[in-house]
């Protein structure tokens, strides 16, 4: 019975994303309050409630580099961004699901809507020329 | 002293967030919508900031009950999967609105359309639970094309309950409006969905509410992937804040079971009217609509509340029990 298979992998792929993006989440917490700081950052501008350090000014690229020197936002962009990843899987894998039944209107269907998050994810950032602005981070936090 | 500080505000954001996802789920209307104004009427949050938070945790939740759920196969996965085109796009259109309403500093409409949204949503939630399956309407033809039957075991009334899906269309274009919503607001919007699902397309309730949680996952996602790019994201924030309402959405479950009295449900409605209230108050003073100090917002609200739930209390806690305890003693009605 594929349907059941497909059903079991698709509720093991929920639950290990999200498992996995709350323990880099949760490790990125806990190195922050033991560094203090996180991408050269102060700790006072990181946890300021109006803080300018945001998505904008932080290159996902350059937060992943940063991984092996234990860097507390590395690991949180990453965990964040398995967490995003965790429903696009999903429909990844519910275009499978559908296309081992042959449900054909299904897989089009799936399809859309696996479009629409990649419209989201890449090419309309891209269109409108929306980038992280890294010259920003290095002025509000010099020592990065 | 500043990492004693810092240790503080992020205890505060934490417990905030514990609250809200406990709420949500006991609500069942899912953590931003509490989570949201929370943060920015009581910890001072900018709004855009608090939205893309509750996104981020929105998803967390949303997976996470998704995988327990799909198990349980109540969700139906062709009627979910076929309504998120209409969400994802909602939301995409929905994020590109807030978007502009950021850029050009009118953020004082999300606090009236939050305030709209929330305090529209209490009068379902306070129906919720009346009836659970609701009498059957001929299949139409996109019932047919789009293939909207199932069947799931109902453990409540011990027996397997078929049912079918009817006007798809009328589905989708409720769920375009709940994407929107949701990409505005930067919520869930699983109330939205639940009407879509429960009133327009005729779905037994306990189907509406577990396909609407496996959708809020994907429109969340591609409400944030968006939301990342504007900025909208305060990563040290939103990580805080996932955990929190997870860890509360969790136990929200645990003690759902256990609360067998439905009067406590009236405390969450009540919480409810108050925060609707105070965020349309303060967008319209945001705005310079009303010019009132913030103390008599409070007051205004809390008045405001308890007419609300009086009324409430009234129409749907007393009149439906004294109905219920007549058709009981008619002899069980149709039960």
């Amino acid at each position: 019975m594929p349907r059941q298979d497909m059903d079991y992998v698709i509720g093991l792929a929920l639950r290990y994303g999200v498992i996995i993006s709350i323990a880099l989440i949760l490790i990125g917490v806990i190195l922050f309050h033991v560094k203090g700081e996180a991408l050269g950052c102060s700790e006072t501008l990181i946890m300021n409630p109006t803080s300018p350090v945001n998505t904008t000014v932080i290159p996902p690229m350059y937060a992943l580099s940063r991984l092996p020197n234990l860097d507390p936002l590395s690991f949180i962009i990453l965990g964040l961004m398995v967490l995003i990843a965790t429903p696009v899987l999903r429909v990844a894998l519910g275009i499978a699901s559908f296309a081992m039944e042959r449900d054909w209107l299904y897989v089009f269907i799936t399809v859309v809507v696996f479009i629409n998050l990649m419209l989201a994810i890449f090419v309309l950032p891209s269109i409108m020329h929306l980038h992280a602005n890294p010259q920003l981070l290095k002025l509000l936090c010099p020592s990065s | 002293m500043v990492l004693l500080r810092t240790i503080l505000c992020c205890i505060e954001l934490l417990i905030f967030s514990i609250i809200a996802g406990l709420l949500g789920s006991l609500t069942g209307l899912g953590g931003g919508t509490v989570l949201v104004p929370l943060l920015t009427l009581f910890l001072g949050i900018p709004i855009a900031y608090a939205a893309g938070a509750s996104l981020i945790s929105t998803i967390a939740t949303s997976s996470g009950a998704a995988s327990a759920y799909i198990r349980d196969k109540i969700t139906n996965v062709r009627i979910g999967m076929g309504l998120e085109i209409a969400t994802t796009t909602g939301s995409i259109v929905g994020s590109l609105t807030a978007a502009y309403i950021y850029s050009h500093s009118l953020a004082w409409i999300v606090y009236v359309v939050f305030g709209i949204v929330i305090l529209t949503s209490i009068i379902p939630t306070a129906q919720r639970g009346k009836y659970e399956i609701p009498d059957p309407r001929r299949p139409d033809r996109t019932t047919k094309i789009f293939k909207l039957y199932g069947s799931y075991y109902d453990d409540a009334l011990k027996r397997e309950v078929k049912y079918w899906g009817v006007r798809w269309w009328l589905g989708e274009l409720i769920m375009f409006f709940a994407g929107f919503i949701s990409g505005l607001l930067g919520i869930g919007s699983g109330a939205l969905k639940v009407l879509g699902m429960d009133w327009a397309m005729n779905l037994p309730m306990k189907v509406s509410t577990t396909t609407s949680n496996f959708m809020i996952g994907v429109t969340a996602a591609t409400g944030s992937a968006l939301y990342w790019y504007f900025g909208y994201i305060q990563p040290m924030m939103a990580a805080v804040t996932a955990i929190g309402v997870l860890i509360g959405a969790m136990s929200g479950t645990k003690i759902l079971v256990r609360i067998t009295n439905k009067q406590v449900r009236w405390v969450f409605l009540a919480i409810l009217a108050f925060l609707g209230m105070e965020m349309l108050l303060k967008g319209l003073y945001m705005d310079h609509v009303i010019t009132i100090a913030v103390t008599t917002q409070y007051l205004l609200s809390v008045i405001f509340t308890v007419i609300v739930m009086t009324i409430l209390y009234y129409r749907y806690g007393i009149l439906m029990a004294r109905k219920e305890r007549r058709t009981a003693i008619r002899g069980g009605g149709n039960a």
